[in-house]
């Protein structure tokens, strides 16, 4: 009962995360109609650029955070019209040349990676690294515990910009219909570039506790591309109560692969459960993605 | 169509004198091209089946590989454990990739665009975690296979494997009613159900059919490599280069595929030689994605034709009266 109690509410800590991951990438595949392959290779910037800070400025990478966010946002804010380009480009699918873009850039963003880097593995140690918490006899690593809180309060902060603000209801009236939106006087390739910017900043931001729960390597990307299509497809595109259960499920799912049939099955059931919902549920589990 | 008509006499003489060439080529070159050759040739095979796929019928897969690597795993088993001959067991490689690619096309084939590319990718991914955790595969340790030293035997495989599939791409997609079908479905598949196409059907069999090319390919490449791993013909590397040598050279084209394999692997081999085994190659791979896409997303084909064009536009301009037949 104790192991059981444990994995469930590792699950639902390390799914906290996913779900800020996935609101990002799936606000962005609305408004842009681009799903990034890349998605995993800005955790792995985010934690690096962690990484690499804490190593000369010895600040704690908890506190790197908004730095963190603030600079990949600028990236975003800065690259998006390359992408904007790919999709405007006058090819018959452009949608599929832009699906092969962001996976030519995953590929260059860790090659560069493995290239500068190496294949190490490398810890990210923050200040609540060694701490634990004791809950009923279940012990609740205290960053496992500040990055679930952490993602609950960016994640609702992002609802809230999304439903309560001006901006963030332009940014849904452009993912509802980009069109129509242009007519009302909604510019947007202004809101394209916000948007990729915020997806850019959350992402990198959420592989900084990413890379302190697990690790920081050049090749995690894959596996983290892996999880961001994992909780957008399961969730529905473009769903926000969607893709927490998703989230939720995916930490779930992981943990409890992991301890009760083995590690080396936890992929082998979650790309045979993302292909199974793919194929029968499309639109998600909840059934309200676009 | 005829292929008669649609060749010119000068274009059979060069393509008959190119056989000639590449026919002669192990008895000329030393064994270090001659491997180069080899790879380029199992190359342009595997880029030419993943443009039936991606280029005819517009399905961009980023899970190719896996019928390369199911292909590879089936051929090596069976010569391992059943000890059959090389050709049977490419054959039945063959048959049983397009087997599965068929089950496994039906329900995937419901998806199309970006969902389609996720699916395929996801499902590569799963084949191969599935390989890794199978007693019957090696799992981790890989399959080691018979070897077999003969560096002309496997240039001769692997050319005739690339000839097949240029052969199919060439009959079946580019001088056919199945080609017109298939492209069909990839400019307006709604369309084309409309008009009473079996567009199921039809996306069925060019999946069927691409990965069976990639299957056999596979087996063939098992057999010469002599150790196949998981990471080494299930690894995402292999549809990754598929895809950049065929938009490198022209995705829908005939020759584009081919152009792509050449210029991507002798690239990649210079490289190797020049910096050994070096995770650089995927800066190169990832930007040269990146700048085909932003300037050249017809690939190098295009750069052929605006070339072309430029000297009929020459030559217009030198002979106004001249009839644009002639030219």
């Amino acid at each position: 009962m104790g192991l059981f109690m444990q994995t469930t509410v590792n699950g639902i800590l390390i799914g906290g995360i996913f779900i800020t991951i996935a609101v990002g990438f799936s606000i962005s595949y609305g408004v842009m109609h681009i799903v990034d392959f890349a998605v995993g290779e800005w955790i792995m910037l985010g934690a690096f650029t962690a990484f690499w800070l804490n190593q000369y400025t010895k600040i704690d990478p908890l506190l790197l955070i908004p730095f963190i966010a603030l600079f990949f946002a600028l990236v975003g804010y800065l690259f998006q019209p390359i992408i904007q380009k790919v999709v405007n480009i006058k090819h018959r699918s452009a949608a599929m040349m832009a699906l092969a873009f962001t996976f030519g850039l995953s590929t260059l963003l860790r090659g560069s990676a493995l290239t500068l880097w190496g294949f190490n593995n490398r810890n990210l140690v923050t200040m609540l690294s060694e701490m634990n918490v004791n809950l009923f006899g279940i012990t609740v690593p205290a960053i496992r515990a500040a990055a679930t809180v952490f993602s609950i309060f960016v994640t609702a902060a992002f609802a809230f910009f999304l439903y309560r603000t001006k901006t963030g209801i332009t940014i849904r009236a452009a993912a509802e219909d980009k069109t129509v939106a242009g007519l009302m006087g909604i510019d947007g390739h202004r809101i394209s570039r916000l948007v990729y910017a915020i997806y850019v900043g959350l992402t990198a931001m959420s592989g900084v506790f990413i890379g302190s729960i697990f690790s920081v390597f050049p090749d995690m990307g894959l596996r983290y591309t892996a999880f961001a299509f994992f909780v957008v497809v399961a969730g529905g595109m473009g769903s926000f109560s969607g893709a927490i259960v998703a989230g939720l499920l995916l930490g779930l799912i992981s943990s409890f692969v992991s301890v009760y049939v083995g590690g080396a099955y936890v992929f082998l059931i979650l790309f045979f459960i993302l292909y199974l919902i793919l194929v029968f549920l499309p639109k998600g589990i909840l059934g309200k993605g676009w | 169509m005829s292929i008669s008509k649609s060749f010119s006499p000068v274009k059979l003489i060069i393509l008959f004198l190119s056989m000639v060439v590449l026919c002669c080529l192990p008895f000329v070159v030393s064994s270090f091209v001659l491997r180069i050759a080899t790879g380029i040739m199992m190359w342009i095979g595997l880029a030419l089946s993943w443009n039936m796929l991606g280029g005819y019928m517009g399905y961009i897969s980023f899970g190719h590989g896996a019928s390369f690597g199911l292909g590879a795993y089936i051929a090596g088993m069976l010569m391992t454990q059943l000890h059959l001959p090389f050709f049977v067991s490419l054959l039945i490689a063959g048959i049983l990739t397009y087997i599965f690619a068929a089950l496994v096309g039906y329900p995937t084939l419901r998806l199309s665009g970006s969902y389609f590319a996720i699916g395929t990718w996801a499902f590569a991914e799963m084949m191969r975690q599935l390989v890794l955790v199978l007693t019957i595969t090696g799992g981790p340790e890989g399959l080691r296979l018979p070897p077999m030293l003969n560096d002309n035997f496997f240039y001769f495989v692997m050319f005739g494997l690339a000839l097949l599939v240029f052969m199919v791409a060439y009959l079946f997609f580019e001088h056919s009613d199945f080609g017109l079908k298939v492209k069909a479905v990839r400019e307006e598949e709604t369309a084309a159900r409309t008009l009473g196409l079996n567009t199921t059907w039809v996306k069925n069999q060019v999946f069927a059919l691409s990965s069976m090319f990639a299957g056999i390919i596979g087996g063939a490449f098992a057999y010469w490599i002599t150790f196949i791993h998981p990471d080494s013909v299930l690894g995402p590397l292999i549809a990754d280069q598929m895809v950049i040598m065929v938009l490198l050279g022209g995705i829908g084209t005939l020759f584009g595929p081919v152009i792509g394999a050449i210029v991507l692997y002798v690239g990649n081999q210079y490289m190797l030689v020049m910096w050994g085994q070096s995770s650089a190659y995927l800066i190169i791979l990832g930007l040269a994605i990146c700048l085909v896409i932003l300037f050249l997303p017809e690939g190098l084909m295009s750069l052929l034709r605006i070339l072309r064009g430029r000297r009929r536009g020459i030559i217009k301009r030198l002979l106004p009266g001249m009839k644009k037949s002639n030219i």
